[in-house]
């Protein structure tokens, strides 16, 4: 946190530096969103992204309520460049009062090849997870992405393109293990790194045919662990645990391979990711335990109805209200979220310090529906259907739940 | 007539199922009856496998309620998948910690020889480390259901460290109520007393959010607030609406009073400063609604405050409660009380068998407490409190006698 205020404060200084020499030559404009340029010292974007949900979830005893009504996402921020060879980004979550901040970075912009990247930001690992919360196929990442790649920490990256884009890399250094952990793992005072790396391949990203928004990428992390009850969690759709709370110590390493292919209105998207977790000493003798795995996949298809061409961002072509329908589109993921280890069932299934991790498994797969009115409003509504199994059996009571969310998405 | 013979594979199929029984047969028979560790006869090794950091945790974070994963070892038999916390309220320490184990924390249904949960009492405000079990042997004898206390000698860890003794206490679980009223199924709460609460069944009014934080449900926990409370505010309510001289027919259905008056002369007897007419408000009981009764039953929890006070009145503080204060004012119960008192000094005095279980226990638990890195007295402190509580159970019939007399005449 206090590396944050650090950011936080040479943000500050630095917008004092440019603001006030410029003071005359300042220009407001209002394109897609409202935009503050000071002559060639400062350019600042106004971003603001809400999203409310309806949703029903499965009513299973012993499960936190869930209201009907969740304001998921409500984050203001701005967004630009800082004396020409550098760009920035704030923002921040009102809806957290704990922790506000979400993307706080600087990064260089001069070489496209070579950009270097200092804050916080999203840890360079699952392109689902990367991918940002506003131009999500479906209400929910999938469970992979949400709950197996690390999400956002304190650190330095490298980042960059070559050959037409055809290679994208990123490498960085990280803090800490990224927010998206265990709660103690957030409040705990972490003192090892973690490393993480990706590289995308676009092979014919410079050619004209059906194949040139097809890419394939790999990516790693690799970070301490601190010894305690830190094991990955594992939730399920609705936001209950699901994987036990497994004691770990050593390393966690992480390893992705994804794929995506846009051709036309079509999109195509897939990933995998697999967590290993020493757990050394973390026995109830002190003795060291077999290694615990997580495992997530997931496969994604869309058709967009009224024929734009699939991109992270949708703009329909004839905008709600303004002559047309919007943008229609049709959407589903097959996905499956899942903990194992190697060791054999001895006796002690059930406790967080046992050898043997019961293998657990999270079987979904959703259906939706994407209504873009223009490039600010979006409706979409899923139906989402589980199934949970414990040690290769379907877990009583949890063979059928059905889920369903609608989004109300407002964005500029 | 042709003669058939089994196919091998069906035979060997026979011949290992028969092995299996056999065996699991044999397991059971070799396992020890839990009584052998709750009944006293000996004092009994427990160990506690837990992790290193966790043991530590334990001891730091000693006012936190979270679990740890444990495996309890008893006589070479060791149970696995248990879970293992800080237990109590005023004797919360992290030098000596009381333990709750937790049996079916990881696995449902899981108990370690028929029982859900045990508690390891360290005993931090009783330097005689026996009041309690004398108490609840007490209740016993005089036929109330009550939970086993008996000492042992806990290890914990890897290394088998010695870390004192503690009073092993058989949890009012369903275990409990199985074994003692044959049925599990009803609604069972641990009374929580507040601070500064000093509560005597006093009608707090309507709203079912006065009880939510006093009565814990230990069994039917997912249940309304309605479900849960509606019958306890019901029988408070009639112990404060019946008049005083109908009290057990108005009761009748949800209290039993005779029930009710031997508990509360046990406690008066050993002078318990804090049960049900305790100087802080009733304290230390679990409430049974018997399954698809209105029929409740008050159940002892940690009677270790006594034997302290062998001239302390058995009126004392009877006025504080509005059922005692009933049953003390009115001449039929307080005839029927004075008579348990009286029965309870002559059980005490006849036979002497609460001497001698406070002499035996003294015998065992004696050299295993003067090597007890942990005790929280001084050995000193520890050799004085027995010679008190001895000295209490020779002389507390002959002063409950005197004044049941003194009463009388008067």
């Amino acid at each position: 946190m206090r590396c944050i205020f650090s950011i936080r404060a040479v943000f500050a200084i630095a917008l004092c530096m440019g603001a006030t020499p410029a003071a005359a030559q300042v220009e407001m404009t209002f394109d897609k969103r409202p935009s503050i340029k000071v002559g060639d010292l400062l350019t600042a974007d106004i971003r603001f992204k809400s999203q409310l949900d309806f949703r029903e979830f499965p009513d299973e005893p012993g499960t936190d309520f869930k209201p009907l009504v969740d304001l998921h996402r409500t984050r203001i921020g701005v967004e630009g460049r800082l004396i020409k060879g550098l760009e920035y980004q704030v923002e921040g979550e009102l809806g957290d009062a704990s922790q506000p901040w979400r993307d706080v970075y600087i990064q260089t912009r001069s070489f496209r090849s070579l950009q270097v990247r200092a804050g916080q930001f999203k840890i360079p690992f699952s392109i689902d997870q990367l991918t940002s919360g506003m131009d999500l196929d479906f209400n929910y990442r999938s469970l992979a992405a949400a709950y197996l790649a690390p999400g956002r920490d304190v650190g330095v990256m490298v980042f960059g393109r070559f050959f037409s884009e055809a290679l994208r890399y990123q490498a960085g250094v990280f803090k800490r293990g990224g927010d998206n952990v265990r709660e103690s793992e957030r409040t705990d005072a972490q003192a090892d790194r973690t490393y993480a790396g990706r590289v995308v391949v676009r092979p014919w990203n410079g050619f004209d045919n059906v194949f040139r928004t097809l890419s394939a990428g790999v990516a790693f992390t690799s970070g301490v662990l601190p010894a305690g009850p830190n094991g990955v969690r594992g939730k399920t759709v609705p936001g209950d645990a699901f994987f036990e709370h497994l004691f770990v110590d050593g390393h966690r390493q992480r390893m992705a391979g994804e794929f995506q292919w846009r051709p036309g209105p079509v999109g195509l998207q897939g990933e995998y990711i697999r967590v290993r977790d020493q757990r050394f000493g973390q026995g109830i003798d002190n003795q060291d335990l077999p290694d615990a795995y997580s495992r997530g996949w997931y496969a994604t298809g869309t058709w967009l109805l009224t024929g734009e061409r699939k991109r992270d961002s949708v703009e329909p072509k004839r905008p709600f209200l303004r002559g047309g329908v919007g943008a229609i589109e049709i959407a589903a993921r097959l996905e499956r979220l899942a903990a194992w280890n190697d060791s054999v069932n001895d006796g002690t299934f059930s406790s967080p310090r046992s050898p043997w991790v019961m293998p657990r498994a999270d079987d979904v797969w959703t259906a939706g529906v994407n209504w873009y009115w223009n490039e600010y409003v979006k409706l979409q509504a899923n139906i989402i259907r589980e199934r949970r199994s414990a040690d290769g059996r379907v877990i009583d009571g949890q063979d059928d739940l059905w889920s369903q969310t609608f989004r109300v998405q407002l964005g500029f | 007539m042709t003669s058939r013979t089994l196919p091998p594979r069906i035979v060997a199929i026979l011949f290992a199922t028969v092995c299996c029984v056999w065996s699991t047969h044999l397991v059971a028979q070799s396992q020890p009856p839990v009584d052998a560790l709750l009944d006293g006869s000996s004092l009994e090794d427990l160990w506690v496998h837990v992790n290193a950091q966790d043991w530590e945790d334990l001891h730091t974070h000693f006012e936190e309620n979270t679990y740890y994963p444990a495996d309890v070892e008893w006589r070479g038999i060791r149970v696995r998948n248990a879970a293992i916390r800080v237990r109590g309220v005023a004797s919360r320490n992290g030098h000596k910690p009381s333990f709750r184990i937790d049996l079916n924390r990881y696995v449902t249904g899981q108990t370690f020889f028929g029982l859900d949960a045990l508690t390891l009492d360290s005993s931090w405000q009783d330097p005689s480390m026996i009041t309690n079990r004398l108490s609840m042997l007490l209740f016993r004898r005089m036929g109330i259901a009550a939970p086993r206390v008996a000492h042992v000698r806990l290890f914990a860890g890897a290394g088998r460290e010695y870390v004192g003794v503690y009073a092993v206490t058989e949890e009012v679980t369903p275990s409990f109520l199985r074994t003692n009223f044959g049925e599990d199924t009803g609604n069972l709460y641990e009374f929580n007393h507040l601070q500064n609460d000093h509560w005597g069944f006093q009608d707090p009014g309507p709203p079912l959010g006065w009880y939510v934080p006093r009565f814990t449900p230990k069994t039917h926990d997912f249940d309304s607030v309605a479900a849960l409370y509606t019958p306890i505010r019901d029988l408070v309510q009639r112990i404060n609406d019946a008049p005083q001289s109908d009290l057990e027919s108005r009761l009748n259905g949800y209290l039993d009073i005779n029930t009710f008056i031997t508990e509360l002369a046990i406690q008066n007897f050993v002078a318990q400063g804090d049960g049900i007419v305790g100087g802080v408000g009733a304290n230390n009981f679990y409430l049974y609604r018997f399954a698809g009764k209105t029929l409740s039953v008050l159940i002892p929890w940690d009677q270790g405050n006594a034997f302290g006070t062998p001239d302390l009145l058995p009126s004392y503080n009877m006025d504080t409660n509005v059922l005692t204060a009933k049953i003390w004012n009115e001449p039929t119960y307080r005839s029927r009380y004075l008579g348990t008192l009286l029965q309870i000094a002559e059980l005490v005095s006849r036979d002497g068998f609460l001497l001698a279980e406070a002499q035996r226990d003294y015998q065992q638990i004696r050299d295993a407490v003067y090597v007890d890195a942990f005790a929280p007295y001084p050995l000193t402190q520890f050799e004085q409190m027995h010679v008190t509580v001895q000295q209490f159970i020779r002389t507390r019939p002959d002063i409950v006698r005197q004044y049941v007399a003194s009463l009388v005449q008067q």
